[in-house]
């Protein structure tokens, strides 16, 4: 080995590092001659932060390119339905991150409700139309889930063994810890029932991490120690089970139609999206008048990231829908 | 690629670059002196203009006029693989820099008569 192996080497590995922004389909276009291009350009600048910011920025719009989130012919197409599955996959994280932070300002509805006598008119439009939306959301999980699960079972290969354990881990802890968490939901004893309780502490304890909280450290040493590991490990179960059921889709050979049928359920689930949208913005635009539904600049941040995600979600069924329309249904 | 290549007479050259017509306008005049790979475009690109283009933005561009069909790859065994210049990006090249110099021009003469200065 000569003794420019060493540095070539180092710089060699620095750039595969680097690499790991890209998505797969970039990366089998574009993947050498970009590494020969890092290696020399780390030879000449062996520590430059532009670069790294400049590849990760790179790697990132390549990747929502890849997903069908933004335009620009930036990614070379997967072969077959492999790029609808990657739109499908991004449209699940999107409603994911939705979910959650929907179901944390839902929560606060729902144990305001609980509590009260009578709701102020944008509160109680608020809890029931956020409710009804909730529950249907729920609901199209579970249709859009169903089918996918069944189909990975008839056609389970090695290749999908990681992500269904680790999928399967994951909601199994999430489901265990959120009914565990969920005896401590504030809404328990209260006269005014609109949901089940049990789904309202589940759905409370799982988003218990969306909080105001984390900005007053004081308050949070109050807490019990379980409580606050669970509000900071909870999110992190939450995006290992999302990335590993995006990654099933993505890896799983699923037919055409299904993939037709899981788009137009995504669809849907955009439009209810939107209808528990402006339920919480009528809220939140409102301020919430009385102290139980009082909402505060949390719930304004929750609403707007709300928006974010359901713009991504409807950008990413979109794509899936173009996308399959040349794969034919 | 997942879009079709553009038409050469299509006339949209490289207004539908956006933010990416600066780093495009600098490849393209890079190629116009032969077939280049990433490195030597970026060395090249730097002592014509003073830009150096990071990695990144250099095969965003890249990426970009191939999938118009204003630059296409070489086949090659090396692997830097080379671009050249296609018939449609010399076209799309000319009129914008023709525009660029119509813009110059209208900039100098109005300071020489405006400021004194050209």
């Amino acid at each position: 080995m000569s003794a420019a192996a060493g540095p070539r080497e180092s710089a060699a590995n620095r750039a595969a590092r680097l690499l790991r922004w890209y998505p797969r389909p970039w990366l089998d276009r574009y993947g050498a001659e970009f590494t020969e291009l890092l290696i020399a350009d780390i030879a000449d600048r062996p520590r430059s932060r532009a670069r790294t910011l400049d590849v990760s920025r790179g790697g990132i719009v390549a990747r929502l390119a890849d997903a069908g989130l933004t335009g620009g012919p930036v990614v070379p197409a997967r072969a077959g339905t492999a790029s609808a599955r990657a739109s499908l996959g991004a449209l699940a994280c999107s409603g994911a991150v939705f979910l959650v932070v929907g179901a944390a300002l839902w929560s606060q509805l729902t144990i305001g409700w609980q509590w009260s006598d009578s709701a102020g008119t944008p509160a109680a439009l608020a809890t029931t139309v956020t409710s009804a939306a909730m529950i249907a959301l729920l609901a199209l999980a579970l249709t859009a889930a169903l089918p996918v699960l069944l189909a990975i079972a008839a056609n389970f290969t090695r290749q999908l063994i990681i992500p269904a354990a680790v999928l399967v881990t994951a909601t199994t802890l999430l489901f265990a810890c959120g009914r565990h968490f969920g005896n401590g939901w504030p809404g328990t004893g209260g006269h005014r029932g609109l949901v089940p309780g049990g789904l309202a502490a589940f759905e409370w304890a799982t988003s218990l991490s969306v909080s105001a909280y984390w900005a007053h450290p004081g308050a949070l040493a109050a807490f019990p120690a379980a409580e606050v590991a669970w509000m900071a490990a909870s999110p992190l179960l939450l995006a290992i089970a999302v990335l590993a059921a995006a990654t099933l889709v993505r890896r799983a050979e699923l037919p055409p139609r299904l993939l037709a049928f899981e788009t137009r359920v995504g669809l849907v689930a955009c439009a209810v999206m939107a209808v528990f949208l402006a339920g919480c913005g009528c809220w939140v635009a409102t301020g919430g008048q009385r102290s139980l539904f009082h909402a505060g600049v949390i719930d304004v941040a929750g609403v707007a990231l709300m928006a974010l995600a359901l713009a991504l979600a409807r950008q990413a069924a979109r794509a899936a829908g173009c996308r399959l329309a040349p794969a034919g249904r | 690629m997942p879009k079709g290549k553009s038409d050469p007479g299509d006339g949209k050259g490289l207004a539908g670059f956006g933010r990416y017509a600066g780093p495009a306008t600098l490849i393209l005049s890079s190629l116009a002196d032969g077939a280049k790979h990433g490195y030597a475009l970026t060395k090249d690109v730097e002592s014509f203009s003073g830009v150096r283009l990071s990695p990144g933005t250099l095969y965003e561009a890249l990426a970009r006029l191939e999938s118009q069909g204003l630059i296409e790859a070489l086949d090659t065994d090396d692997r830097r693989r080379p671009y050249q210049l296609t018939a449609a990006g010399a076209g799309a090249l000319k009129a914008h820099l023709d525009a660029q110099r119509r813009v110059a021009e209208v900039g100098l003469r109005r300071l020489a008569g405006n400021w004194g200065t050209a």
